[in-house]
């Protein structure tokens, strides 16, 4: 091509949507692509000494791990979306929504809790021992080691199967149920036969932001004491005070995930069945007598188990020491939390407006740059940590002479120890959720709107604040809460990249709880859970006032 | 090109940029930031602390400070890696006058890195062992905790006990708990015995004890305690700290669990039970010095150490302070005696050992 | 005066797949109806946004007004050619109502004109009392006519039509297809109608082009039937 003719077609793409997206999208890969860099370097002997004793053993864990979770979240999310979706069973209206309440624990408080709970001093064995004078074996119920870790990330993980899988029930596979009810197939005829196969994209989507979420874990495993890749990042960082080592594992995970990312694509590629969107909803077959019991049983122990006996079980801890641990500080940490989390998500879904509208022309272009900008959030959180802090620190090098032309002192770090890198990282991490939020958006209402505009003399930028935006609000405040919640619970990336004496609810409970006060840990623990469940009401609210 | 389509998104961004760097220097007035940001005039009334210790009793100790000396105390708070790593990368701009934390192999990880200098003070000589302080006076020592050996009073009887190294024998096969080797208590335990006992003994200990493990090395120091109560274990390595912790608990069960276990000082007859120690030490580029050096005085002094030993379970460095009564019912005890900076030196040898010898 | 020109235009998806137009030439004079038919994959609609500049073409000119709107070194954005377009399924802003809709391409206008021209364009389609409605209180008919009303308010140069009668019913397509001639003539409008039913070519328009694979293989796109009025 020549280079006239290139210049015609960069100027039809370039835009200033089309430069923030590019500029958004090299902040987003400079960090990612400093820890890969890192693999590359030369081994020190620390290295040697992980590689000898200790890379075999977290790789296994880690593997272990995903496997073990994976399995047993696509099945109860599976099975849970499938009751819920096809059937009417007593409160079903309620669980239908109530098995999202596990998401609004963070899996560290949860992990806590349960160990806790269920430990010695913890209320099941002690109403064992003293009403009932028995005395468990306590190792038969600990939250301990891979199985605790596979419990708790099961048990609180399970709804992005059961959300993705039931929405994909509820409004695309009608025809295909109700044709093979016609048929005459039994119930797990049409479960295994149907269902199973068509919603193989939703059960996989839903499992790999599980998987996603267990190897970026530190909160549970620290805790449980399970040495994975993630976990030993920070000892080798903190207990060896050796970066590069850190670095060296990070660029490891990152392969893993690299691999899981194909795998999930392997999955996919061949399995793409086009369905209509204009399905009908499908009818719920009611069930009676012992099923219908049997169903409502099974929703109930999960729910119990994954939402209301920790909830309940962290009240009764709050109430027990509130009137040691509450004081005025909790405002500060939550003003904080909700100032920090509404910051980084109003900026994440600026960008991811931008980036989405950019996205909209199906160019290879544009698929690259979707792929760039959504990254982060397979990436686990200590590994973003690092390449933020990396890149901060010589960034602060290399503004250094304005620095000192402005006399803020020699060689001071301005932009790494301020709130700006924490906010970048959250970007980074977070900027999946708003991002596929605002591109469902404007999926949903296309591209023929726009066309029109533009056609009626309003440019892309006049467009977008006249047209676009309006239609797309819906989908906006689902990802704006969607993304707030995220980064309220967040906890690796708070802890390390927050500037000094500066804290979230989120770190405060991580700080209780890791030194062993685990009962003075839990009004921050419900502050973060009441924040996550009232943005999930407002949000309710506001939708219906959107559909009106 | 139509010139304004390129333009507003970019102003947009712009725009919002700045936003962000205002935030990033105007953040929600956090005291610390006011202190890292603003060099106040007004030197003499102040004094700005980096602290990895985060217990309440510490903010009431400066609190009191402030109202008896009129000093205003800024603090800032952070793991200790991370604020050693700070104050290295701040140098000479540094705002901060103290470092305070937990353990002495942090604090001779900071003299290490040259961040601290050395504290002249009769004063404070006078409240402070020489033992409690860095040999150089690079930081001085604030409270002690005692690594010791819990025990089920059911049964074990406390003459069964001796020395962390009998430990090792065939007669607590099976018996033993303690938590996993990530925790910096149990990695400067094993950098103090390969000060003393050297390194091949020290590595010896380590396989010995993982094979009495009554079970793989699970949950903190407060679940060695209940393990023992549980019947899982006969005996534990832990902190008095945490015995504290659980003796005043919310939670009767709790208490309980403290009850039932009795504690041992091991090696009272060879060379003392080991400690971790907190200290509070002078940055090398401190502004506030006078201030500073009145702070550890006051905070070594008896009256500070007994508020800090009554609310946080720690022994008073202040030999003349008085303890509570859950501390004075142990009695006294010899302390391993070495130099601090050794802990420092080892801790790398010391994670090599528990990762080779399979201690969790 | 040719008011569309159009030369040697070649168009294909991606690099790897055959060109759907092919060296494609024509042009047509100020208020000519002309009619695009073809089947389905002969690049009608194609042809459309690259005359709107929704699409890039491949090589080849194509002048509006005597203003050249794409060729090898110059792309000029789809606002500023001054084309209107009716789409297939009208593309109403749903949360717009029938008068903020028509307004909406008036914004070049002095403030005082715009209420003037959307009456006259609501009288000229005759749906003066339903201005305040919302796109979806209206007839599939009746959108349509807004849809008309909408792109001619700020008088384009040439009009494109994609597939206008698809979405109505059989009985409704006849009425309205006539009205529509009359509309396009009273205002004088050029207009380029892409269909594939050769009764609404017939119906309204000059003449016809036919796009299609035979003509691409054999390089004889330049064909201009001239059909019975």
């Amino acid at each position: 091509m020549n280079v006239k003719l290139i210049k015609r077609n960069l100027k039809k793409e370039i835009t200033g949507w089309w430069i923030i997206s590019l500029v958004g999208a090299v902040v987003i890969l400079l960090p990612i692509l400093v820890i890969f860099s890192s693999i590359f370097q030369e081994p020190n002997e620390n290295w040697l000494h992980i590689r000898q004793y200790l890379l075999t053993n977290y790789f296994e864990n880690t593997i272990i791990l995903v496997v073990l979770t994976g399995l047993f979240t696509a099945f109860l999310g599976v099975t849970l979306a499938w009751l819920i979706a096809a059937y009417d069973f007593p409160l079903k209206r309620f669980f239908r929504w109530g098995l999202l309440l596990p998401l609004s624990i963070p899996t560290f408080i949860a992990a806590y809790t349960y160990r806790t709970m269920l430990g010695y001093t913890g209320v099941v064995q002690t109403t064992l021992r003293n009403h009932f004078d028995y005395q468990l074996n306590p190792e038969w119920i600990t939250v301990s080691g891979i199985g605790g870790a596979v419990f708790i990330f099961t048990l609180f993980l399970f709804p992005y199967v059961y959300m993705i899988t039931r929405a994909f029930l509820e409004s695309q596979s009608t025809s295909y149920i109700e044709s093979a009810r016609l048929l005459g197939r039994k119930p797990f005829a049409v479960f295994y036969k149907v269902v199973l196969p068509l919603s193989r994209p939703a059960i996989v989507g839903g499992s790999v932001l599980v998987i996603y979420e267990v190897l970026g874990d530190y909160g549970v495993t620290s805790y449980l004491g399970i040495h994975t890749i993630s976990t030993a990042i920070f000892q080798t960082w903190f207990g060896m005070y050796d970066v590069n080592s850190a670095m060296k594992l990070a660029a490891w995970l990152m392969v893993i995930i690299v691999g899981i990312f194909f795998l999930e694509r392997l999955l996919r590629q061949r399995r793409r069945y086009h369905l209509s969107n204009k399905s009908r909803p499908l009818v719920p077959v009611k069930l009676k007598g012992i099923a219908g019991m049997a169903a409502f049983m099974y929703c109930g122990v999960v729910f119990l188990l994954g939402f209301l006996i920790p909830f309940i079980q962290l009240i009764v801890w709050a109430k027990m020491t509130f009137h040691k641990v509450w004081d005025a500080t909790f405002f500060t940490l939550l003003y904080q939390t909700v100032y920090v989390a509404v910051l980084s998500t109003l900026i994440i879904l600026v960008l991811a407006v931008v980036v989405a509208n950019v996205c909209r022309s199906h160019s290879s272009f544009s698929f690259i740059l979707s792929k760039c900008v959504t990254l982060g959030y397979s990436i686990p959180g200590p590994i973003i940590a690092i390449g933020v802090l990396a890149i901060f620190i010589s960034l602060d090098k290399w503004l250094a002479p304005m620095y000192f032309s402005m006399g803020l002192g020699e060689a001071p770090l301005i932009l790494s120890l301020s709130l700006v890198m924490l906010i970048v990282g959250y970007c980074i991490r977070f900027m999946a959720t708003g991002f596929n939020a605002t591109e469902v958006g404007f999926e949903k209402v296309g591209t023929k709107y726009m066309e029109a505009s533009r056609m009626l003399g309003m440019g892309l930028t006049k467009t977008f604040f006249k047209v676009d935006l309006p239609l797309i609000k819906g989908s906006l405040i689902s990802g704006f809460i969607l993304t707030f919640v995220e980064i309220c619970k967040e906890l690796p990336l708070s802890l390390l990249l927050r500037p000094f004496n500066f804290e979230t609810l989120a770190t405060k409970t991580y700080q209780y709880a890791n030194d062993e006060q685990i009962h003075e840990a839990s009004i921050s623990s419900l502050l973060i859970i009441l924040i996550s469940i009232l943005s999930v009401i407002i949000f309710q609210i506001l939708g219906k006032k959107v559909k009106q | 090109m139509n010139l304004s389509n390129l333009f507003k998104p970019l102003l947009a961004g712009a725009m919002l940029t700045i936003g962000l760097a205002g935030c990033g220097t105007n953040q929600p007035d956090t005291e610390g930031d006011k202190a890292a940001s603003k060099p106040k005039t007004t030197e003499n009334q102040e004094v700005n602390i980096y602290t990895a210790r985060h217990y309440e009793v510490d903010d009431e100790i400066y609190k009191k400070f402030t109202e008896e000396t009129g000093i205003k105390v800024n603090v800032v708070k952070g793991e200790a890696e991370e604020l050693i790593e700070r104050l290295k990368r701040e140098g000479k701009s540094t705002q901060a006058d103290l470092f305070v934390t937990v353990d002495g192999g942090v604090l001779a990880n900071a003299k290490q890195n040259d961040i601290l200098q050395p504290v002249t003070s009769d004063i404070i000589e006078k409240n402070v062992p020489e033992n409690l302080r860095d040999v150089d006076n690079n930081w001085i020592g604030l409270a002690t905790r005692a690594r010791i050996i819990a025990y089920s009073k059911d049964r074990v009887t406390p003459e069964q006990l001796s020395t962390y190294e009998d430990l090792t024998s065939e007669k607590w096969n099976g018996k033993l708990l303690v938590r996993s080797s990530t925790s910096l208590y149990n990695q400067s335990l094993l950098s103090s015995f390969i000060e003393i006992n050297g390194e091949e003994k020290a590595e010896q200990w380590a396989k010995g004890i993982v094979n009495n493990f009554a079970r793989q090395p699970d949950g903190g120091d407060r679940d060695q305690a209940k393990a023992i109560a549980a019947g899982t274990g006969d005996v534990a390595i832990m902190n008095t700290y945490y015995v504290g912790l659980l003796a005043n608990s919310e939670d009767p069960e709790e208490v309980k669990v403290a009850e039932s276990i009795g504690v041992f000082f091991p090696n009272q007859e060879t060379n003392g039970t080991h400690v971790n120690i907190s200290g509070i030490g002078l940055t090398k580029h401190s502004k506030n010095q006078e201030n500073a050096i009145k702070l550890i005085e006051y905070i070594t002094d008896v009256e500070a150490q007994e508020t800090l030993s009554a609310n946080n379970y720690e022994f008073p460095v202040n030999p003349k302070a008085s303890k509570p009564a859950l501390l004075e019912s142990w009695g006294d005890f010899k302390m391993q005696e070495l130099n601090f900076d050794t802990l420092g030196e080892h801790n790398k040898k010391a994670i090599e050992i528990f990762n080779k010898t399979g201690w969790k | 005066m040719s008011i569309v020109e159009i030369k040697d235009l070649t168009f294909s998806f991606s690099r790897k797949e055959e060109p759907v137009i092919n060296d494609f030439t024509f042009s047509m004079e100020k208020g000519e109806i002309v009619g695009i038919l073809g089947q389905s994959g002969s690049g009608k609609s194609t042809l459309l946004r690259l005359i709107s500049g929704l699409e890039m073409p491949v090589k080849g000119t194509i002048k509006i007004a005597a203003t050249t709107v794409v060729s090898e070194s110059v792309f000029i954005h789809p606002e500023e050619r001054g084309v209107g377009m009716v789409f297939q399924d009208y593309a109403l802003f749903p949360h717009m109502t029938v008068k903020d809709n028509i307004l909406f391409g008036l914004s070049r206008l002095p403030r005082k004109d715009r209420k003037l021209r959307v009456d006259e364009m609501l009288e000229l389609v005759q749906m003066e009392e339903f201005y305040k409605r919302y796109p979806h209180e209206l007839s599939g008919g009746q959108q349509q006519r807004i849809a008309l009303a909408r792109a001619l308010a700020p008088k384009p140069n040439v009009l494109l039509m994609d597939e206008p009668f698809s979405n109505l019913d059989a009985d409704l397509k006849e009425s309205i297809r006539e009205e529509l001639g009359v509309i396009l003539k009273k205002a004088n409008m050029t207009c380029i109608m892409v269909t594939h039913d050769r009764h609404d070519v017939e119906a309204i328009c000059d003449y016809s082009i036919t796009l299609g694979q035979s003509n691409v293989s054999n390089g004889l796109n330049r064909v201009k039937l001239k059909t019975i009025k």
